[in-house]
């Protein structure tokens, strides 16, 4: 089963190009990882791929490959399904993630959990600070959870904002064409 | 007896930074950072200040991996190196506050969209040889340029509303000030 189609090779040299160039470019901007940086780009232009396909267009090892996919997924910038019939799996990247750049807040760590539990150990700091307070790295560890609690409150809406306006931009462009 | 309820509470309070530490590793692996990058970033985010030797008491990676780790971080921009004086080896800073950190990589995001659009342009000329439209693969990668295409100067205008809207602020509280 091969699910990717053959580009032509000069299709696919322009392909090799955009993919390198993504992927180095992310990886240098975010500290993404080489190969979880490539793997997604090759879905922002072929959008349906099974792992074989993706060792073929990469050249990366089958591990190196069922690490990233498994990366993306948990990113949710891919989705995993079984191809009917069969037991092999195929990754589907249904829009481009900077579509939406929030998709990183449906993720299983949601910001909601992650408040909790900053929540939680900003108690506890406090219900002990008579006796850590004194101790070296309180105070850090105390600055780094207060500002994490101040930053998760205003990360949804921020992004909602961002979302809002990019939906306009991008209707605007669709009226004029 | 004293010194037991300090060990106690130094204990608590490393469980405390690792349960942190965890929290924060996760952001970046969700950036599609690998595991030990988010770990070392993460405790470079809590301590602000480390040395190789620390880091690798505290997340029980090699020196190899742990020097590996720190000149990648070093690239991101997250920290900067100095020698420490009369010893061997280097103390690494979190380059700013961790808020700095994060405005920082706003500027940042200006620049590598102008790099895109700069590239974009340039796939363009190449995809526009007529010959090309009908070989296999030429829809694929118009679809991309064409999504791409709009998104891009979607986000410059977005960034740059954010900017005046932050400057708007800025100039509102120092009005303010004065007053």
């Amino acid at each position: 089963m091969n699910s990717a189609i053959e580009f032509d090779p000069e299709i696919r040299q322009i392909e090799q190009e955009i993919v390198e160039f993504f992927a180095e470019k992310a990886s240098e901007y975010t500290g993404r990882h080489p190969i979880v940086s490539m793997v997604m780009s090759y879905f922002y232009i072929r959008r349906s791929l099974t792992q074989r396909d993706l060792r073929k267009l990469t050249g990366f090892s089958a591990g190196a490959i069922s690490k990233a996919v498994r990366q993306l997924v948990d990113m949710n910038v891919i989705t995993r399904e079984v191809i009917p019939g069969t037991h092999t799996h195929i990754y589907k990247m249904e829009t481009l993630p900077f579509r939406s750049p929030s998709y990183f807040l449906q993720t299983e760590q949601t910001l909601e959990t992650v408040h909790k539990e900053l929540g939680e150990i900003k108690e506890s700091l406090d219900a002990h600070s008579d006796e850590m307070r004194s101790l070296e790295g309180y105070k850090k560890v105390y600055a780094i959870v207060t500002h994490l609690l101040k930053q998760i409150s205003s990360v949804p809406m921020f992004m909602a904002l961002i979302e809002e306006e990019l939906d306009k931009f991008i209707k605007q462009e669709k009226r004029k064409r | 007896m004293k010194s037991n309820k300090k060990a106690s509470s130094e204990e608590q309070l490393r469980l405390i930074e690792q349960r942190l530490v965890e929290i924060i590793a996760n952001f970046g692996y969700l950036k599609g950072r690998s595991a030990k990058t988010s770990e070392v970033i993460a405790y470079i985010y809590i301590r602000q200040e480390v040395t190789q030797q620390l880091l690798r008491e505290l997340t029980g990676y090699s020196l190899g991996t742990v020097s590996a780790v720190l000149q990648d971080v070093e690239k991101l921009g997250v920290v900067s190196k100095q020698p420490i004086p009369d010893a061997r080896g280097y103390v690494y800073r979190l380059a700013g506050t961790p808020s700095q950190v994060l405005s920082r990589s706003m500027a940042d995001f200006q620049g590598y969209l102008s790099e895109i659009s700069g590239f974009l342009g340039e796939v363009e000329a190449k995809l526009s040889k007529p010959s090309l439209s009908k070989k296999q693969g030429y829809s694929s990668l118009r679809r991309f340029l064409d999504e791409i295409n709009v998104l891009i100067p979607a986000y410059q205008q977005v960034l740059q509303k954010f900017q005046t809207m932050r400057l708007d602020s800025r100039q509102e509280r120092v009005g303010a000030a004065n007053e």
